[in-house]
């Protein structure tokens, strides 16, 4: 009986969930397939877009005699796309790094340190987020020349914690507030410096709200378009998100299996990277939520 | 106890985490404090320094890879020049220009795929070059010369480098069952609800890209109409036009759906190379495309022919117009302009790598001209068998530049990047204005930009 109403509660979270878990999981599955695919598979109206085809248009169940590598290939061989792949990485831990480093006293200090006008200095840091680059581009266009770091990697790792800092300091300030004041105090009773409590006992208890910054900021890095394009211009200094649009859509012609793979093969370890540590983030987001 | 000397293992991975870091984050810096000594490399040279190059993501990979691997090497050993080439998508070649004209710094060389009169107070003018190469090739071509001269200033704002004629595709199955062939819009008019009935339909966007863009004036200059006068005014509001009007939206009607109102510049090479589209208007992409994909019982069915002929005339723009400029600011304008000349001087490599796509601006770049591209083109094995020799049919007596009859100025650079000509057509064909609304609608707004860009001395 017991076992039958736990059946029964579990097959209404799938009916419930399954239309969600397919609609999200369907670009993933279309990339994939899409990267494999033979040009006269993936141009012919006559085929089912979802599984493999000859020729003609006809599926096969042996799907694996109806791929080809050549576009991965062709993207490994022909691109610079490991040199983007290594240069997104790159930038990402550099800004992630930043971020931490200033986003987290800065948080702290508004949390704890600034009393009651820190609520809307945070909000007001968080508006900053809400600028679009579209408006920044062109005026940050002309300081990057100015340092000379223009068709660098370094444009980059110092325009992106313009973004990412905001939205770090305001999300760290909230879930700073979750902690309770105790812990520091008696941390302070005991002898501990202020910087030392901070990072003993407040980091440790933060780490959920430290993996979403972390998390959060990569995946902004990734993301980012505008200023990737803006900044670098040799196909070297490329990230991912501006070395893909550029070199594989050319003109009129599109190279959509090269495409998806290149989309693809960054999505995974992100979204494996979001699944670990799925509790935390979902902790560290709604942690400010609850006071 | 004791403490054991040496590392913890927490330390030694934090350590080791903490170099390995530090390396992958600041091993690069040595690549970069060596750019900054070492021995002159180009003392006492005419031509010296660095050339950085800006133009687009050739639709033929294999061009670009010649041109980065092989021209562009040559030349740089020849002339001791380090050249740096990047290529970016052809749609965000404006955008790329914005930010370097903001920030003062950039590429020497920039090659548009459009006229870039709008730029020419930020630009160096060309007049010398363009006299050391028509003293070497001839004249350039009329559709080059209308595509970079101001005759308000007396300057060339950029140097023509190749054009790209734009042919009809069709799929002559398709057209032979239709009863008719696509040399006349009359006849595309008659035969397009038979295509579409039979699932293939015609494919003439009207949509804010540039397929649309090239293909709609080129439908005004069919039937009389154009942007403006031989002398540069505004002159949208014409019997011409409105008859063009017309008929695209008899097309529309009878033959198209409403996905042409959203379409980009692949589209139409999509849905054709998918075997759905029976017509395009369009640069040989598509039929390359075609044969790139293995599919011989399309590819060889694909055939390509001059644009039809309207109640007036058969004349049709460049699909793409290759011009380079050389910013102001340039940090070498005297290699940048030795490149430019020396490129085309020799264009016949650019002409076979491209697969006919570039054809020079000078014709005599190729040596030879007409006759020999079109010798080249014969020796193509792709089925039909010397489908490619129209282009120089094309290039010769079908093609004219943005802004016909008059010269590409700003204010149809405007028009152009506006996309205010697809828009046009797109209200007509959906009902919203009558032809002749929206010609008389248009003729405002013409006049309204013409006057900005008088304003600035320009035109």
């Amino acid at each position: 009986m017991e076992v039958l109403r736990a059946m029964r509660r579990k097959a209404g979270t799938y009916v419930v969930l399954g239309p969600f878990v397919i609609v999200l999981a369907f670009p993933f599955y279309w990339a994939l397939t899409t990267a494999f695919k033979k040009d006269r598979d993936l141009y012919n109206a006559q085929s089912n877009p979802y599984v493999y085809n000859d020729g003609s248009g006809h599926a096969h169940w042996d799907f694996w005699n109806y791929m080809t590598f050549h576009h991965v290939s062709f993207l490994f061989k022909h691109t610079e796309y490991p040199t983007w792949l290594e240069n997104t990485v790159i930038v990402g831990v550099a800004v992630v790094a930043i971020t931490l480093v200033l986003a987290l006293p800065a948080g702290y200090a508004l949390a704890r340190l600034s009393g009651r006008w820190g609520q809307s200095a945070g909000v007001g840091i968080f508006v900053v987020y809400l600028v679009p680059p579209t408006l920044l581009f062109l005026p940050l266009s002309r300081l990057v020349a100015e340092l000379g770091l223009r068709d660098s990697l370094w444009s980059l790792i110092l325009v992106y914690p313009s973004f990412t800092v905001p939205f770090a300091t305001w999300l760290l300030m909230g879930f700073f507030k979750t902690i309770p004041q105790e812990l520091e105090d008696a941390a302070l009773v005991d002898g501990c410096s202020r910087l030392r409590a901070l990072r003993r006992i407040v980091f440790p208890v933060s780490l959920p709200g430290i993996l979403t910054v972390v998390i959060f900021a990569f995946s902004l890095c990734v993301n980012e378009f505008i200023y990737a394009f803006t900044f670098t211009s040799s196909t070297g200094e490329r990230t991912l998100s501006a070395g893909v649009p550029n070199e594989l859509i050319r003109g009129d012609v599109f190279f959509w299996q090269s495409l998806m793979a290149a989309v693809l093969i960054p999505s995974i370890p992100l979204a494996l990277l979001y699944n670990a540590f799925l509790d935390r983030f979902i902790k560290g987001f709604t942690g400010g939520a609850f006071r | 106890m004791a403490e054991r000397p040496g590392l913890t293992r927490e330390q030694l991975v934090k350590r080791g985490a903490a170099g390995a870091f530090a390396i992958s984050m600041f091993g690069g810096l040595a690549d970069k404090a060596h750019s900054f000594a070492g021995p002159l490399r180009f003392k006492d040279r005419q031509l010296k320094g660095d050339l950085k190059i800006l133009q687009w993501a050739h639709f033929v990979p294999d061009y670009d890879t010649w041109f980065d691997n092989t021209y562009i090497k040559n030349w740089g050993e020849k002339n001791d020049v380090q050249v740096h080439v990047d290529h970016i998508n052809n749609a965000l070649l404006p955008s790329a220009a914005a930010s370097e004209v903001a920030a003062r710094n950039g590429h020497d060389l920039v090659q548009f795929l459009f006229p870039p009169s709008a730029l020419e107070k930020q630009v160096v003018p060309v007049n010398d070059l363009v006299q050391e190469v028509t003293k070497k090739l001839g004249k350039m071509t009329d559709v080059a010369y209308k595509s970079t001269y101001n005759p308000k200033t007396k300057r060339y704002f950029g140097f023509p480098d190749n054009y790209v004629p734009d042919p009809i595709q069709y799929r002559k199955s398709f057209w032979f069952n239709a009863g008719v062939a696509p040399n006349t819009w009359d006849n595309v008019r008659k035969a397009a609800a038979t295509l579409k009935k039979a699932g293939h339909p015609v494919g003439l966007g009207m949509s804010n890209e540039l397929d649309s863009n090239m293909f709609l004036m080129s439908l005004l200059y069919c039937y009389g109409g154009a942007l403006q006068t031989a002398e540069g005014q505004p002159n949208i509001n014409t019997k011409g036009t409105i008859a063009a009007l017309k008929v695209m939206k008899e097309i529309y009607q009878q033959g198209e759906s409403d996905e042409v109102f959203a379409w980009t510049a692949a589209s139409n090479n999509q849905a054709f190379v998918a075997g759905r589209l029976s017509l395009a208007v369009n640069a040989i992409s598509i039929a390359r495309t075609a044969e790139d994909s293995g599919n011989t019982a399309l590819s060889d069915d694909t055939w390509l022919r001059p644009i039809p002929r309207g109640d007036v005339r058969a004349l049709g723009n460049e699909h793409v117009m290759g011009i380079y400029f050389i910013w102001k600011f340039a940090k070498n304008i005297p290699a940048a302009k030795q490149y430019l000349v020396d490129q085309q001087l020799a264009y016949r490599d650019h002409f076979l790598q491209s697969k006919f796509y570039n054809f020079p601006a000078w014709t005599n770049a190729v040596k030879g001209g007409f006759k020999a591209m079109n010798k080249l083109a014969a020796a193509d094995k792709h089925k039909p068998l010397g489908k490619y020799t129209i282009l120089t049919t094309i290039a010769q007596r079908y093609t004219t530049n943005v802004g016909y009859p008059g010269f590409a100025n700003a204010a149809v650079g405007d028009i152009f990047n506006q996309f205010l000509i697809p828009q046009m057509f797109a209200q007509v064909a959906q009902g919203k204005m009558t032809a002749e609304d929206a010609a008389r609608s248009m003729q405002g707004q013409f006049r309204t930009l013409y006057a900005k860009w008088r304003a600035q001395g320009l035109q």
